[in-house]
C-alpha cells in the first residue's frame, strides 16, 4: 500500500529533479542580460528555478499537512489492477523495440485477450494477428509510413 | 545563353565521371528520401520534386518513401543517415548544412561520415529592401547603413546559418553593421521585410519573388558572379535578370551560393553511389526539373563525383572562415 | 461586392461531381488519420502530396484541405471517446467531451463537437471571403512583439482556471515551458538541454507528450479504478443527434465569441490549439456556472472546438495573401502550392483567381460534406465503446504507442510516451494540472522566440512591448487577463475564506 504521503513526497522530489535538470542544462549557456536581450540560457534557468521552487513548496506543503495525506494513494487491489495493465504495456514497449511494432502488437493483444480478457487462446491469436495485418495496411500501403519493424518482418522480405 | 552550355558542359563532364562505375547496382526495396527540414521547407521542396520527377518519368523501379528529420536544423537528418552506415537505400537531402552545421553545434556526426553523392542546383541570395525605401541601388543603401551603424535590421532564417554568414560577409566586405535579426525561415523573414519591421534581407529568389510581384519588396542586387537567368518579367519593368550583381553594384562579394545537395550514408558500395548519381543527373535532364529551377530562380548546376568532392571542400573553407571570425565554431 | 462575384465563379469551379467525390474521398481519409494520434493532419497532407503531382492544382487542392478538414473532425473524435486528442488542436476537447462520453452523453457530445467546429470553420472561410484584402495588410502589421503579445494573451487568457493548488499549477506549467526548451534554439542557432542525447535533438514533441499524459495516462487511471469502460453504456439513438442538433442554438453567444477568438488567432500566428485552449479559458470565465467546466458541459465542447476550426480555415488564408502557414498543415499545403507551380503570396489572388476562389468556395462545400460525413459516423464510433475493454483496452495501447512512433519515425518516442503516461497518472490522482503543462509546451518556445527576436531588435529595450497602438493593447488585455482573477480571487478569499477542500 502506497500512502498519499509518499506519493506526493515521490513527484514533488521527481519534478524538483527536472527542474535542477534544467537549471544545470542552462548553465552551460549564458543565462544573463546581454545586449541583445536574455542569453539562450536565461529562459530555461530561470524556469528551472520557479519548478525546483514550488516543487520545494509542495514538498513542505506535503510534510507540514502530514496528517491529512494518510489517505491511500494506491491500495493493495489497485495496485495488482495498475501492475496487470502497466507491466505488459513496458513489456510490449521493449518487445516492439527488439521485434518491430507489428508483431509486438499482435503478441499483445493476444496477451492480453487471453489472459486477462479470458478469451480462448486461439480466438485471442487471431484477433492479435488479424490486428497487426490490419495496421501493416493501414499504414504501410494506404498512408506509407513505415514503421518500426524487426528480424520476422525482413524474412518475410517486407520492408 | 552562354551560362547554360557552360553548365551542359560540366554535367557531361559529370557524367563521364560517374557514367562508367555504375556496373550492375540497383535498389532491391523501397528507398528512403531523408529530408532535413520539416515540410514545406525548401529542402523539403527540392526532395519532393525530385520524387516526383522520379514517380513521373519512372526512373526507379523501387517506389520512394519520402520522411522528414528536420530537427536541430537538419542535424536529426544527418545523424539518421549516420547511423544507417552502410545503408544504400536512405538518400539524404540537405543544403551545404550537411557539412556546416557541425561547426556550429555540437553533434554526434561529422561530414565525412557521409557519402556525397551530387549537387544539383545552386540557391542564390540576394539584397532586398521594402520596396518604398528611398534605395536606388545596393550602395545607397550599404552608405545609409554605414551612416547609422547598429539601427538596421537585417532579416534571416535562423541563427549561425546562410543569412547570418552573408550578412557578416557584406559586413566584413563594406564596413557596414547590422542588427541580425533571426526568424523561423526565409517565408517569415520576407513578410517581415514586406511589413516593414525590418530594414533588408537576404532571401532566396523563391522566397520573396511574391512579395517583390506584389510590389512590397524590390531586390538591390545577386550575390553571384554572373546575373540571372533571363525569364519573364516579374514586375512590369523588370526581371531576375534585371537585378545587377552585387560586385557591379559596388559590393565586393562576388559568388555566395548554397548548394543544394544529396548524401548517402558512409560505407556504401561505390556502385550505388554511381547509380543514384546517375539517377540524379536523369532528374536534372527532365523539362520538370528545369520548370523547378526556373520557379525558384535557382541555378543549375549538377555536380558529381570529384567536381562535386572540390565544390564542398571550397564552399566548406570559405563558410568556415566566417565562422571562425564571429567565434561561432563550438568545440 | 466584387469577391462575392468572384466567390460565385468559385463555386463553378469547385461544384463538380470530380471536386465532390474528391471531397467525400478526402474527408474521409482525412478522418481515419486523425483518429490515429500522431499521424496528424501534416502527416495526412504530406502523404497525399504527390499523388496530387498529376493532378490540376484546383483538384489537388481541394483533396488536401478536405483531408485537413477530415483529420480536424477526426481529432475531436478521440479525444471525446477516449481522452487522447487526435490531434493537437483538440486537446481542450477532451476537458468536457471526455467526461461527457463517460457520463454516457458520447452522441451527444460528438454530435455538439461536429456542429459547432462545423459552424466556427464556415465563419473563418466566411471571414476570408469577405475581408481577404484587409485580413492580409492587417497581418502584416505584426512583427515578432506583437507574436509574442498573441502568445501572452492566450496563455493569460487560460491560466489561473482550476481550482488547483498555485504551487502545484506553477511545477506543471514549469515543466511545460522547460520541455519545450528542448532542442535546436532558433534564436541563438545552438543546442539546448539535450545533455549530448541525439534522441532530444529535434526537441520533446508536443504530440508525444500529449498521447502519454492523456492517453495513456487515462488507460492507467481507468485499469485503477477497475472500471473496464463499462460506464460508458453508449447507445447511439438518430433521435439523440436530431435532438442535439436543436440544442445547439441554445449556444450562440458560446458559438460567435469561440469564433472571433478562433478568427482571431489563425490570421495573427496564434494558431488552431492556442484557440482553442484560449476559447475554453474565456468561456469559462464567463460563465454562470464555472464548477460545470471539467465535468462535462456542453458549452466546454462547444468553446474549444468552434475556435479551433475557426482558426484553422482562417489559417489558410495568411498561407495564401502572404506565405506565411498559420499551421504545420498549411506549411506542407504551401509546399503543395509551390510544386505546383503556384508561389503564394499577394499576387495569387490576382493571377490566379480560378485557383484561389475555387479553393475557398471547395472551403465551403468541404466542411459541409465533411459535417454530414462525420455526423453519419456518429454510431459507428460510439459503438467503439460497447466492445469489451478486454479488447479494446490493448488497441488503444496499442494505437497510442504506434501514434507515438509515426511522429517522427524515432524508437526513442515510445520510452517517452511510456514515461509522459507514468507522469499523466502521477499528476492526475495527485490533482495537478495537466493543461497549463500542455499549453506551455504549445507556445512556450514560439513565444520565448519572439520575445528574444523582440529583444534583438530594440538592443535590449523592453519598451518596444508598447511602441505601438497594437502591441501596447495586446499587452494591455493579457496583463488584465492574468491579473484579474488573481485580484479577484484575492479579494474574494479576503471577504469569506473558503472551506478547506476535502481530498478528492
Amino acid at each position: 500500500m502506497i500512502s498519499r504521503f509518499s506519493a506526493e513526497i515521490a513527484t514533488a522530489t521527481l519534478t524538483a529533479g527536472l527542474g535542477l535538470a534544467a537549471v544545470v542544462g542552462a548553465l552551460e549557456f549564458g543565462i544573463g542580460w546581454g545586449d541583445a536581450g536574455p542569453e539562450p540560457g536565461a529562459f530555461p534557468f530561470y524556469i528551472g528555478l520557479l519548478v525546483v521552487a514550488a516543487s520545494l513548496v509542495n514538498l513542505v506543503q506535503a510534510t507540514v499537512g502530514r496528517e491529512g495525506l494518510r489517505s491511500t494513494f494506491l491500495d493493495h487491489e489497485q495496485a495488482k489492477r495498475v501492475a496487470s495493465f502497466f507491466i505488459p504495456m513496458v513489456v510490449f514497449v521493449i518487445v516492439a523495440r527488439l521485434l518491430g511494432l507489428y508483431v509486438a502488437s499482435a503478441l499483445y493483444l493476444t496477451f492480453v485477450m487471453w489472459f486477462q480478457g479470458g478469451y480462448r487462446i486461439l480466438v485471442s491469436a487471431a484477433s492479435g494477428v488479424a490486428a497487426a495485418v490490419a495496421f501493416y495496411f493501414v499504414l504501410e500501403y494506404a498512408f506509407q509510413v513505415p514503421i518500426l519493424k524487426g528480424p520476422l518482418e525482413a524474412a518475410l522480405g517486407l520492408y | 545563353m552562354l551560362k547554360k552550355t557552360s553548365w551542359m558542359i560540366t554535367a557531361a563532364v559529370a557524367v563521364a565521371f560517374s557514367g562508367a562505375a555504375y556496373a550492375d547496382w540497383k535498389p532491391t526495396k523501397p528507398v528512403e528520401f531523408v529530408v532535413t527540414s520539416s515540410p514545406g521547407g525548401g529542402t523539403d521542396n527540392f526532395a519532393r520534386v525530385v520524387q516526383s520527377i522520379i514517380s513521373k518519368h519512372k526512373l526507379m523501379e523501387q517506389p520512394v518513401v519520402v520522411t522528414n528529420k528536420g530537427g536541430g536544423s537538419g542535424a536529426e537528418g544527418f545523424i539518421y543517415t549516420k547511423v544507417a552506415a552502410g545503408d544504400s537505400h536512405k538518400l539524404t537531402f540537405g543544403t551545404n548544412n550537411a557539412y556546416l552545421l557541425p561547426y556550429v553545434a555540437k553533434l554526434a556526426y561529422k561530414p565525412d561520415e557521409l557519402t556525397p553523392v551530387a549537387a544539383m542546383a545552386l540557391d542564390e541570395f540576394l539584397l532586398w529592401v521594402k520596396a518604398d525605401a528611398p534605395y536606388k541601388d545596393a550602395k545607397s543603401y550599404i552608405d545609409a547603413v554605414k551612416a547609422k551603424p547598429d539601427t538596421f535590421k537585417m532579416g534571416g532564417s535562423q541563427s549561425k546559418d546562410t543569412d547570418q554568414t552573408l550578412t557578416s560577409l557584406i559586413q566584413d566586405a563594406t564596413g557596414a553593421k547590422f542588427i541580425y535579426v533571426p526568424f523561423q525561415g526565409g517565408g517569415a523573414a520576407g513578410v517581415q521585410l514586406a511589413g516593414g519591421h525590418i530594414d533588408s534581407n537576404t532571401n532566396n529568389p523563391n522566397e520573396n519573388a511574391g512579395q517583390w510581384k506584389a510590389g512590397a519588396v524590390t531586390p538591390l542586387c545577386v550575390f553571384s558572379p554572373t546575373r540571372l537567368q533571363e525569364g519573364p518579367k516579374v514586375t512590369a519593368t523588370m526581371g531576375w535578370s534585371d537585378i545587377p550583381t552585387c560586385k557591379e553594384a559596388g559590393i565586393p562579394i562576388d559568388q555566395f551560393q548554397m548548394p543544394r545537395t544529396v548524401w548517402l550514408p558512409g560505407g556504401v558500395p561505390s556502385e550505388a553511389v554511381a547509380f543514384y548519381a546517375d539517377l540524379m543527373k536523369k532528374v536534372s535532364e527532365t523539362p520538370e526539373w528545369k520548370e523547378y529551377i526556373e520557379r525558384t530562380s535557382q541555378t543549375n548546376r549538377f555536380l558529381a563525383g570529384e567536381e562535386l568532392k572540390t565544390f564542398i571542400a571550397s564552399d566548406d573553407a570559405k563558410n568556415r572562415k566566417v565562422f571562425e571570425q564571429e567565434g561561432w565554431i563550438v568545440r | 461586392m466584387e469577391n462575392f462575384a468572384s466567390l460565385m465563379h468559385g463555386f463553378g469551379v469547385a461544384l463538380s461531381t470530380y471536386h465532390v467525390a474528391l471531397m467525400m474521398v478526402g474527408v474521409l481519409l482525412g478522418i481515419l488519420v486523425g483518429v490515429l494520434p500522431g499521424l496528424g493532419a501534416p502527416n495526412g497532407v504530406s502523404l497525399l502530396l504527390p499523388l496530387t503531382f498529376t493532378m490540376d492544382p484546383v483538384a489537388a487542392i481541394i483533396l488536401l484541405t478536405s483531408m485537413y478538414w477530415g483529420a480536424l473532425f477526426g481529432g475531436s473524435t478521440t479525444s471525446i471517446l477516449f481522452n487522447i486528442p487526435g490531434e493537437p488542436s483538440s486537446v481542450a476537447t477532451t476537458f468536457d467531451g471526455y467526461p461527457m462520453a463517460r457520463q454516457g452523453q458520447a452522441t451527444q457530445a460528438l454530435t455538439l463537437a461536429f456542429l459547432s467546429a462545423g459552424f466556427g470553420a464556415l465563419v473563418g472561410v466566411i471571414l476570408i471571403t469577405i475581408l481577404s484584402s484587409w485580413v492580409a495588410k492587417f497581418a502584416l502589421r505584426f512583427s515578432s512583439p506583437e507574436y509574442f503579445a498573441v502568445y501572452f494573451l492566450a496563455f493569460a487568457s487560460f491560466i489561473g482556471l482550476g481550482a488547483a493548488s498555485p504551487f502545484k499549477t506553477i511545477v506543471s506549467m514549469g515543466l511545460g515551458f522547460a520541455f519545450a526548451a528542448v532542442g535546436m534554439d532558433t534564436v541563438s542557432g545552438g543546442l539546448r538541454l539535450t545533455y549530448g542525447f541525439n534522441e532530444l535533438l529535434s526537441g520533446i514533441s508536443f504530440l508525444i507528450a500529449v498521447i502519454g499524459l492523456f492517453g495513456i495516462g487515462e488507460l492507467i487511471m481507468t485499469m485503477e479504478e477497475g472500471l473496464r469502460f463499462d460506464g460508458i453504456k453508449a447507445r447511439v439513438k438518430a433521435r439523440d443527434v436530431f435532438k442535439t442538433i436543436g440544442m445547439l442554438p441554445r449556444y450562440w453567444l458560446t458559438l460567435l465569441r469561440s469564433s472571433a477568438i478562433g478568427c482571431w488567432m489563425g490570421i495573427t500566428p496564434g494558431g488552431p490549439t492556442a484557440a482553442s485552449f484560449m476559447s475554453y479559458g474565456i468561456a469559462k470565465r464567463l460563465s454562470r456556472r464555472k464548477e460545470a467546466f471539467g465535468n462535462g458541459a456542453p458549452e466546454g465542447v462547444v468553446a474549444p472546438e468552434t475556435a479551433d476550426h475557426a482558426a484553422g480555415s482562417s489559417a489558410i488564408l495568411p498561407m495564401l495573401a502572404l506565405g506565411v502557414p498559420g499551421s504545420a498543415t498549411a506549411a506542407v499545403m504551401m509546399g503543395g502550392l509551390m510544386i505546383w507551380g503556384l508561389n503564394p503570396g499577394p499576387m495569387l489572388f490576382i493571377e490566379r483567381p480560378d485557383f484561389v476562389w475555387g479553393l475557398i468556395a471547395s472551403m465551403y462545400l468541404g466542411n459541409i460534406v465533411a459535417v454530414l460525413i462525420v455526423l453519419a459516423t456518429i454510431p459507428l464510433f460510439a459503438s467503439i465503446l460497447r466492445i469489451p475493454f478486454a479488447i479494446i483496452g490493448p488497441v488503444i495501447v496499442i494505437v497510442c504507442f504506434i501514434g507515438a512512433y509515426t511522429v517522427a519515425g524515432r524508437p526513442f518516442d515510445l520510452w517517452l510516451a511510456l514515461s509522459f503516461g507514468v507522469a499523466g497518472y502521477l499528476f492526475k490522482k495527485l490533482d495537478y494540472p495537466i493543461a497549463p503543462l500542455v499549453l506551455a509546451m504549445v507556445l512556450g518556445d514560439k513565444a520565448e522566440d519572439a520575445f528574444r527576436q523582440s529583444m534583438i531588435m530594440s538592443r535590449g529595450s523592453l519598451s518596444i512591448f508598447w511602441s505601438n497602438g497594437l502591441v501596447a493593447t495586446l499587452m494591455v488585455l493579457g496583463l488584465a487577463l492574468a491579473l484579474g482573477p488573481l485580484l479577484s480571487g484575492t479579494v474574494g478569499k479576503l471577504v469569506r475564506p473558503k472551506p478547506t477542500s476535502a481530498a478528492v
